[in-house]
């Protein structure tokens, strides 16, 4: 397909809306580009009705409207105010990691192993309860803050000074699919915007050859929200999160064997000037030039994209730290992925969204973290493959010096009980309460903030929604969570609901 | 309320003498209390600082009792004189709702001003001079809840002589803004503008022909026949379908969880596509989406499942969770109701009183109650004797009928295939027990049922009926009891056994009856719920039960065999006519599940619970009860009883919605269709009719578009009431229709978006237009209108997520419409084009440009293989006319290459083949633009 160096001149051109306006050969007087723009569905054509004091949020903050060129949805934007991260690294759990092995210490969980707990429910989730269990992994104090970390995870427990752990948060569900809609987009149910998307619709991307968002699913599939962890909901597509893997690139990416390269190039060719004729007729229309300008992207991205999954120029050393060539396969292909992950936002992509653990349930600690049975084997089968590469990939990014202008936030929808289903071997569901991680751009290293309960069931000190944590994450971006919103069936929608509080403890 | 109270204050009021015997706490409370001496004081103090006359935060007023039987913003009344726990002011001052403590951030007020206000409350909550006052509906001047007053369409400066009322209503206001309409569209355009729009594929070269040739001759009546054509044509419904299919976000998959897929839920896009091609009328189609299970069209009300569901079996085992899901479920039927029909945002109206429209949060509970009857999943849909689905399926009941009776004069038994189950027949024998013993190590029953020839109606197994199960008990598995296997329930509770290791026990199950019976048919299933509804999973009972023998008890106690699986297999397989006849009924039973009435995921029936305000949205926070309703704003209430059977409720309340004078219904309607053929609604928020909507461009031609809709006044082929082929070819044609879609400097100036016509305003065509069109300059497109979806998708795992397996080989090559619709699967080509991943409600699509869309459009193997077969078909076309670059440029685009263009492209298909030129062909903006 095209090759940037074989545009037409009216294709380059009109990467460049302002060119475009003054190269078209129509006379178009005193037409701005705010007209041009007003014709596109992207900006004000739902725009509610103005009334007296504007359009406003629910909350009565005035929204702001990222000003997305249809032409080129993905120019860079500038956030609401000044903030340090310019990316971000969304590292996500599906099936729920159980805080209680990892990251969030309970000595009382020591105390009551194998006693029917104290005031806590008879039935959760997967239906009766049994007996508090103790941490199946040892913890130890870490690094120099002395942080008490688990076995189960000693990769990432080296970093500890580098994160900054959220303990005290808390969800609305204890259904996965739901948990996981709640954690990426805000609502429990189906068909909103995600992280990702809002993040993109706000502030467009550094490189135009790449896409704005990339989501790259476990090597075992999609999580069980599929498609819906990185949708667009009701924004326009163009900022739903593109997939692709370091073993598979996007669909339809690759020229067809049935067409030449120079075929290919020539068809390109004729296609924008068959393109520029057509769009002498209609020299206002936004939507041509946007289509004409993503062929042209297109045609960069069978380029760049190859580029960046071609982790063959890595040295050895880089590898050895990843483990991209030791430990299980589904190790070795997650390893790939945190690379891939790593080359992407070194490139400038703004989000990477990166899955550890694909659709879960049957498969019972298999497919992703959820160890409602065998939780000693199946947890450590799941740390495997998640501890190494990604502690490899916090500390890379580190070492690049790039940790000081992106943003990681390691999660996973809720977390795991402190007793056992009754007779059984595994850790029920918990929504009350659940750890996650940031680090990087703008974020409190060496930092814990809040607390659960003494067996960690419940979020207890400094509790913190999801609604909150996503508001803060916005936030480090440097976006209005109030304010970042879109005009959708009578509301302006935001990815924070009507809720939600920056955190501001965890800023740095 | 205020934080610091004059309690020591108020207490001299009526505090008990010092000296009195009787007990504190049973002061003056005990009386008769009186309001303007005991009452008012404490809620002075205590409330009116923030529930008064100034301030009225969450919009609740606690000085005057209408005020607080209207409750405020999260809630219904907080006052039920008489009804101290219906009372929510009583709950929020003794903090007996979390979170809801008032006063707020201060302590509780003293127990003795809270005996006060309960006595107050059990008394009847006397408040003098106001105890006639009663809670009016709520009432709004916005304008779309204002009647429809049929406007006079204008004349004047600026409106041409002879203009039909749409082109006098646009005149006037382009003429307003220095604007005129635009010079007649070229005739390529319009031809191709109009059969994308009003059928959803570009014209065939031999329809550009022919209607550029008529237009010379006379322009009017060549485009009066055209739009006649185009609306006749079974493509209009089609294309009508899809888009009230988007409004609704239906889809063939549940979402959430596992993503299931819908059994037969095609049968409503059916019915949708039907309706439009067939004229139902709008007002007609509404009620019968509503209600169709008593109007005779049942499968309709897949319309009110059409959203995405929890499942209840996949929330886990918290009641709590249960219970949200619920509420969750019938939120999206609210949603969807409101949306498509009424144009209104009733879902912002679950937690709190609606902020900008007068919808309140009782409303919202009140409509919920409308459909409280509505759960998600299959039912054998009601039809009505002359539908063409229950014709068919007596046609095809009386061939099952006569191979039967072949196969019972034959003599001996046979086993029937009903998907869901399984039947067998044998000769009629009396007895008292019947016996079914198993081969294999494992089994399970759902239900097994016992017919005789008298009794082919009657279960004569069933518990109900005094018949009782046992089991071997050698081969029990716990939670298997063997009373599920005649209990009534079908679904995953089943009786179960297994054979243990080494044991040479066979699995047995046996119903006796409390008095010998004449049986000759038994019917069995593993699993008839998840059969009904759900398909394409694996392990979904693809394989069926072991082989097993029936055997009856004689009057001796003794069992004697009257059928074995094994042995039927083998008779009914040896050929011959026996096997032919066999054969034959059961490709008539297939065709029967097929075309005849048929269990289908249109949604199925409980019995309505009582429904509550959710304070706050949380069904843990029930308050007042309500009885199904519809927004007090919009109308009359339907005065139903609380307790009314659910389709009474939503009989009434489509009666409600569909009658002539609804403010909201008509002009809804007429702007969605406004939208679909102009591109944007006259009200750019189509599905927002509320104050935080847009107000509408062009109000008088809204009405006047309404008051047409329900009392057509222009003659015409369709003037009924409610029809939507009226409106559409009214619109259709009409001037500002008709007009060209090039830009004008002045126009550009003063109205880049075209609002108010003065041209048409061009756009991208959807995923469908490029798909279909694509098929049709091939040649490949299958016409047939209907039926099964066609699958791009794998057969999954229940917990799998859904993959492409083949989305362009030639079971695909039919309308984009009848692809299987999923939620949240990407179809690997055309999702990338807007396609709704039929999540949230959406009023319209929106139109986004990426390169994905390019590199599907350029790369999939969908496009190589049809740019091959678009190439083919030039070719073969040259063999007769004109060259085959000529003939890529009619299929494709309509038209003849310009001199130019013609140099360029001959160049590339003489070096590169004809294919690549057609492949180039299909992605230029062309082929992707309405003019």
């Amino acid at each position: 397909m095209s090759n940037p160096e074989r545009l037409t001149p009216t294709g380059r051109g009109l990467l460049d809306r302002r060119s475009f306006l003054a190269q078209s050969g129509l006379s178009m007087g005193a037409l701005s580009l705010a007209q041009l723009l007003s014709t596109d569905g992207l900006l004000a054509a739902e725009a509610p009705a103005s009334g007296d004091e504007g359009p406003q949020t629910a909350g009565g903050v005035e929204p702001i409207r990222p000003d997305v060129d249809p032409a080129n949805p993905y120019r860079p934007r500038k956030p609401h105010f000044e903030t340090q991260a310019k990316r971000v690294l969304v590292i996500y759990c599906p099936g729920a990691v159980s805080h209680l092995d990892t990251f969030d210490y309970k000595p009382d969980l020591f105390k009551f192993h194998g006693q029917k707990p104290p005031g806590l429910p008879e039935v959760t989730f997967e239906g009766p309860t049994g007996n508090i269990a103790k941490p199946f992994w040892k913890f130890k104090p870490r690094g120099e803050t002395g942080k008490m970390v688990s076995d189960l995870v000693p990769h990432l427990a080296e970093l500890t000074d580098d994160l900054c752990f959220v303990h005290s948060l808390h969800t609305e569900t204890s259904a996965h699919p739901q948990g996981e809609n709640f954690f990426n987009t805000g609502f429990t149910q189906e068909g909103y915007p995600s992280f990702g998307a809002w993040a993109t619709y706000a502030l467009g991307t550094e490189n135009q050859n790449l896409p704005a968002f990339v989501a790259i699913n476990d090597p075992r599939g999609l999580a069980r929200s599929g498609k819906n962890n990185f949708g667009s909901g009701f924004l326009p597509a163009a900022f739903q999160g593109t997939d692709f893997t370091a073993a598979s690139p996007p669909a339809n990416l690759k020229r067809p064997p049935a067409v030449s390269p120079a075929a290919d190039r020539e068809s390109v060719d004729l296609l924008q000037r068959l393109n520029a004729a057509h769009l002498e007729r209609y020299p206002d229309d936004a939507d041509l030039a946007g289509r004409i300008a993503s062929y042209e992207l297109a045609g960069r991205m069978q380029t760049s994209v190859p580029d960046v999954m071609d982790v063959s120029g890595e040295t050895a050393a880089t590898h050895a730290a990843y483990g991209t060539q030791t430990g299980s396969k589904l190790k070795q292909a997650y390893a790939q992925n945190c690379l891939l992950a790593r080359r992407l936002l070194e490139r400038g992509v703004r989000v990477v969204q990166l899955f550890n653990g694909s659709d879960p349930a049957g498969g019972n600690g298999i497919t992703n973290w959820d160890s409602h049975s065998d939780i000693a084997e199946t947890h450590a089968m799941q740390a495997e493959i998640m501890d190494q590469p990604t502690a490899a990939l916090i500390a890379d990014l580190k070492q690049r010096g790039m940790l000081e202008d992106t943003l990681v936030v390691w999660c996973t929808e809720f977390g795991r009980m402190p007793f056992l289903q009754a007779n059984g071997t595994g850790r029920d569901h918990n929504p009350g309460a659940f750890t996650c991680f940031l680090a990087g751009a703008g974020v409190k290293a060496g930092y814990s903030h809040g607390k659960s309960d003494r067996f960690g069931f419940e979020a207890a000190e400094d509790k913190t929604s999801v609604y909150d944590f996503n508001a803060t994450l916005l936030h480090l971006m440097g976006l209005d969570h109030e304010r970042l919103t879109f005009y959708h069936n009578g509301l302006e929608r935001r990815l924070t609901h009507v809720h939600g509080h920056v955190v501001k403890e965890l800023v740095a | 309320m205020t934080l610091a109270a004059p309690a020591v204050l108020l207490f001299v009021a009526f505090a008990p003498p010092a000296n009195a015997a009787a007990p504190a706490n049973d002061g003056p409370a005990a009386e008769v209390v009186d309001f303007v001496r005991d009452v008012e004081p404490i809620l002075e103090a205590r409330c009116y600082d923030c529930h008064g006359e100034w301030v009225q935060e969450s919009k609740l007023r606690l000085d005057s009792r209408v005020g607080m039987l209207k409750g405020g913003n999260t809630g219904s009344a907080v006052l039920k004189p008489g009804n101290v726990k219906g009372s929510y002011l009583l709950d929020v001052v003794r903090h007996l709702d979390p979170g809801m403590e008032m006063p707020p951030e201060s302590d509780k007020i003293p127990d003795e001003e809270i005996a006060v206000l309960v006595k107050w409350v059990e008394q009847g909550a006397v408040w003098p001079g106001q105890m006639n006052d009663v809670v009016e509906r709520e009432t709004s001047d916005h304008w779309a809840y204002q009647p429809v007053v049929r406007p006079e369409p204008p004349a004047g400066p600026g409106i041409a002589d002879g203009a039909v009322p749409i082109d006098a209503f646009l005149a006037r206001k382009l003429h307003g803004a220095g604007l005129s309409f635009s010079q007649p569209a070229e005739p390529e355009a319009l031809v191709r503008r109009a059969s994308i729009v009003l059928t959803g594929m570009a014209p065939t070269p031999e329809e550009v022909e022919a209607f550029v040739a008529a237009s010379a001759e006379d322009p009017d009546a060549a485009y009066v026949a055209l739009v006649d054509r185009l609306l006749a044509s079974p493509r209009y419904g089609e294309r009508f379908a899809q888009h009230w299919l988007d409004v609704i976000r239906w889809a063939e998959t549940n979402g959430s969880e596992s993503n299931m897929y819908r059994k037969n839920a095609w049968i409503y896009r059916d019915y949708v596509v039907r309706s439009f091609n067939e004229e139902t009328p709008y007002d007609r189609f509404l009620k019968e989406q509503i209600a169709g299970d008593v109007l005779g069209a049942g499968e309709a009300t897949g319309y009110l499942v059409s959203g995405p569901h929890v499942p209840a079996a996949t929330v886990g085992q918290e009641p709590t969770a249960r219970r949200q899901a619920r509420a969750d479920r019938l939120d999206e039927v609210v949603q969807t109701v409101g949306a498509s029909v009424m144009g209104s945002t009733i879902g912002c109206a679950r937690c709190h009183n609606h902020k900008f429209d007068p919808i309140s949060i009782q409303d919202y509970y009140s409509l919920t109650a409308v459909f409280a009857d509505v759960e998600y999943g299959a039912r054998r849909p009601e039809l009505a004797p002359d539908h063409p689905r229950r014709r068919r399926g007596e046609e095809l009941w009386n061939e099952v009928r006569s191979h039967r009776r072949l196969l019972r004069e034959a003599g001996g038994p046979w086993t029937e295939d009903w998907r869901t189950h399984r039947e067998m027949y044998f000769n009629p024998v009396e007895t008292d027990a019947v016996r079914l013993t198993f081969e294999g190590k494992g089994v399970g029953l759902d239900e097994w049922e016992i017919y005789g020839p008298a009794d082919w109606q009657e279960n004569l197994a069933a518990a109900d009926a005094g018949a009782v199960a046992s089991a071997n008990p050698a081969t029990a598995v716990p939670r298997g009891g063997v009373e599920k296997v005649n209990d009534g329930q079908t679904g995953t509770e089943a009786w179960r056994a297994k054979v243990p290791d080494g044991s040479d026990e066979k699995p047995w199950v046996t119903i006796e009856f409390p008095q010998s019976r004449r049986v000759n048919h038994l019917r069995y299933s593993r699993n008839r719920d998840d059969l009904a509804e759900t398909d394409y999973l694996e392990g979904l009972a693809t394989s069926w039960l072991p082989h097993f023998t029936v055997e009856v008890r004689n009057p001796a106690g003794e069992w004697e065999p009257v059928a074995e699986t094994k042995e039927i297999d083998r008779r009914l397989g040896r050929g011959g006519d026996l096997k032919a006849t066999h054969a034959a009924l059961q490709a008539s039973i297939d065709a029967l599940l097929e075309e005849g009435p048929q269990h289908s995921f249109v949604g199925k029936f409980v019995e309505p619970a009582d429904t509550f305000v959710f304070r706050r949205g949380s069904p843990e926070s029930p308050g007042a009860q309500v009885a199904p309703d519809g927004p007090g704003a919009f109308g009359e209430s339907l005065n139903l009883p609380a307790d009314a059977p659910g389709p009474v409720r939503r009989e009434a309340f489509a009666d409600w919605l569909a009658r002539p004078d609804h403010p909201l219904t008509a002009r809804v309607m007429v702007n969605r269709l406004w939208h679909h053929l102009y591109g944007a609604g006259l009200v750019t928020t189509t599905a927002d009719f509320g104050a935080a909507g847009t107000d509408p461009t062009h109000p008088e031609l809204l009405d006047w578009l309404a008051a047409e809709f329900v009392d057509p006044q222009v003659p015409g082929p369709h003037a009924e009431p409610w029809s939507v082929k009226h409106m559409v070819r009214l619109m259709a044609l009409s001037r500002a229709f008709r007009q060209s879609s090039l830009p004008r400097e002045e126009g550009l100036a003063a109205d880049a978006g075209a609002s108010l016509l003065w041209r048409y305003p061009p756009k991208r065509v959807e995923a469908e237009v490029i798909r279909d069109s694509i098929l049709q300059a091939s040649g490949a497109l299958d016409e047939t209108v209907g039926g099964r979806s066609f699958r791009i998708h794998n057969v999954k795992q229940r917990y799998a997520q859904w993959e492409v397996v083949d989305n362009h080989g030639p079971e695909t090559w039919r309308r984009m419409l009848y692809q299987e619709r999923m939620r949240r699967v990407d179809d690997r080509i055309f999702t990338a084009f807007d396609f709704p991943d039929c999540g949230q409600v959406k009023g319209k699509r929106p139109v986004s440009t990426t390169p994905l869309q390019a590199l599907n459009l350029m790369n999939s193997e969908f496009v190589i293989d049809q740019a091959r077969r678009i190439a083919e078909r030039a070719e073969t076309r040259a063999e007769d006319g004109d060259d085959p670059v000529t003939q890529s440029f009619l299929l494709i685009f309509g038209r003849e290459p310009t001199a130019e263009e013609r140099i360029a492209a001959e160049e590339v298909a003489a070096e590169h083949g004809l294919p690549v030129l057609c492949r180039t062909l299909l992605n230029a903006n062309e082929f992707a633009f309405l003019p």
